[in-house]
């Protein structure tokens, strides 16, 4: 199994995506949350597709989450996965949407949680556009709710990447009044790599 | 001794002892089985995509099952070297879920149903029979074969359910 990408380039883009988190995507969900947040790019790692249970915790083998995929295209190809506990997402519903989410997430409120994913990506994806000049268009966000394990199946499955690795980066948001906390998963192709380490 | 051999994403199993299972999880993957139950011969391939998408042949080592046209052809093959009569082989598969839901229609996420279409257009090319299936809808399903009996097992943990095949 060949690693393509050196623990320096990882480190760099690690640097490099936390930076573009924090001048764009912070600012972005503390707006819509109205409350400070916390973040966390826990790590950017080259994996195995073989390996990818490496990745799945315990938490998120028990737990079913509530998700939106949104890919982006054009000059830099990414995948991101935006994810949270189902009953943690009625949280996030009900405060965006301003009244108590009693039963399953449907109609409006799941569309308010693809929502944050679309408004989460777009300033991610913003941010990139302006730093580097690259053209990125983001697809309509995919919503599910279902287990970590089949999430990530899905997404790597349609990311179609030609290579045995995928670079996957993994950033945690917690929002410091509610307690609400958005993981998402930054996946490229280990030749996109250097893209963004120039 | 373990006698399920759990089958990785991409990855692509042969085996021809009749006291071990193969296992797989999948989402809109599928999981596709061939087997030939008088040779006692079976395979399960992990599919993640129809074919590679330039054209070219996989460059990875371990990920044999990922593409749908590589997979069976190679499957096939190693079957036959192991005993299995091409007359004989069978299919069973599951899984090509659509996992994510769009509001909008022009989905380009409909991995699934591609992988499931494209199997079912190589099985018939090569005149080998899917006896059964359990593909579709939008959920993950933990799949097993097992050789002795010939059945697949599908499991989905989030909708509650098991079912053979």
């Amino acid at each position: 199994m060949e690693i393509l990408s050196t623990s320096n380039d990882l480190q760099k883009l690690n640097s490099v995506l936390d930076s573009f988190i924090v001048q764009k995507t912070i600012p972005s969900l503390r707006s819509i949350l109205e409350e400070p947040i916390t973040h966390h790019l826990r790590n950017t790692q080259e994996i195995p597709l073989i390996n990818l249970d490496l990745i799945i915790s315990n938490l998120e083998e028990m737990n079913i989450m509530s998700a939106v995929y949104i890919k982006c295209v054009g000059d830099i190809h990414m995948g991101v996965l935006l994810y949270l506990p189902e009953e943690e997402s009625k949280t996030l519903a009900a405060k965006l949407l301003g009244k108590p989410i009693s039963s399953e997430l449907a109609g409006i409120a799941t569309s308010s949680i693809s929502e944050i994913g679309n408004i989460l990506t777009a300033s991610l994806i913003n941010a990139i556009s302006i730093d580097m000049g690259y053209k990125i268009c983001s697809s309509v966000p995919g919503y599910a709710v279902e287990f970590f394990r089949t999430l990530l199946e899905a997404v790597v499955s349609d990311f179609g990447n030609e290579f045995d690795t995928l670079v996957v980066s993994n950033v945690e948001l917690h929002g410091v009044n509610s307690g609400i906390g958005i993981h998402i998963l930054l996946i490229q192709d280990p030749s996109e790599v250097k893209k963004l380490v120039i | 001794m373990n006698n399920v051999i759990e089958i990785k994403m991409g990855g692509l199993e042969i085996i021809d002892d009749e006291t071990k299972e193969l296992k797989t999880f999948v989402g809109s993957c599928v999981a596709i089985c061939l087997f030939d139950l008088v040779s006692k011969v079976a395979g399960m391939a992990h599919i993640m995509l129809p074919k590679k998408s330039d054209g070219t042949k996989f460059t990875g080592k371990n990920d044999i099952g990922k593409y749908a046209d590589e997979a069976l052809s190679y499957m096939v093959n190693d079957m036959i070297q192991k005993g299995a009569d091409p007359k004989r082989i069978k299919a069973k598969m599951a899984g090509g879920a659509t996992i994510f839901a769009h509001e909008s229609e022009t989905s380009i996420f409909n991995v699934g149903s591609r992988n499931i279409a494209f199997l079912k257009q190589i099985l018939k090319e090569n005149n080998i029979p899917l006896v059964s299936e359990d593909t579709g809808e939008n959920f993950g399903r933990w799949v097993r074969f097992n050789l002795h009996s010939g059945k697949m097992t599908v499991t989905s943990n989030l909708k509650k359910f098991e079912k053979t095949i």
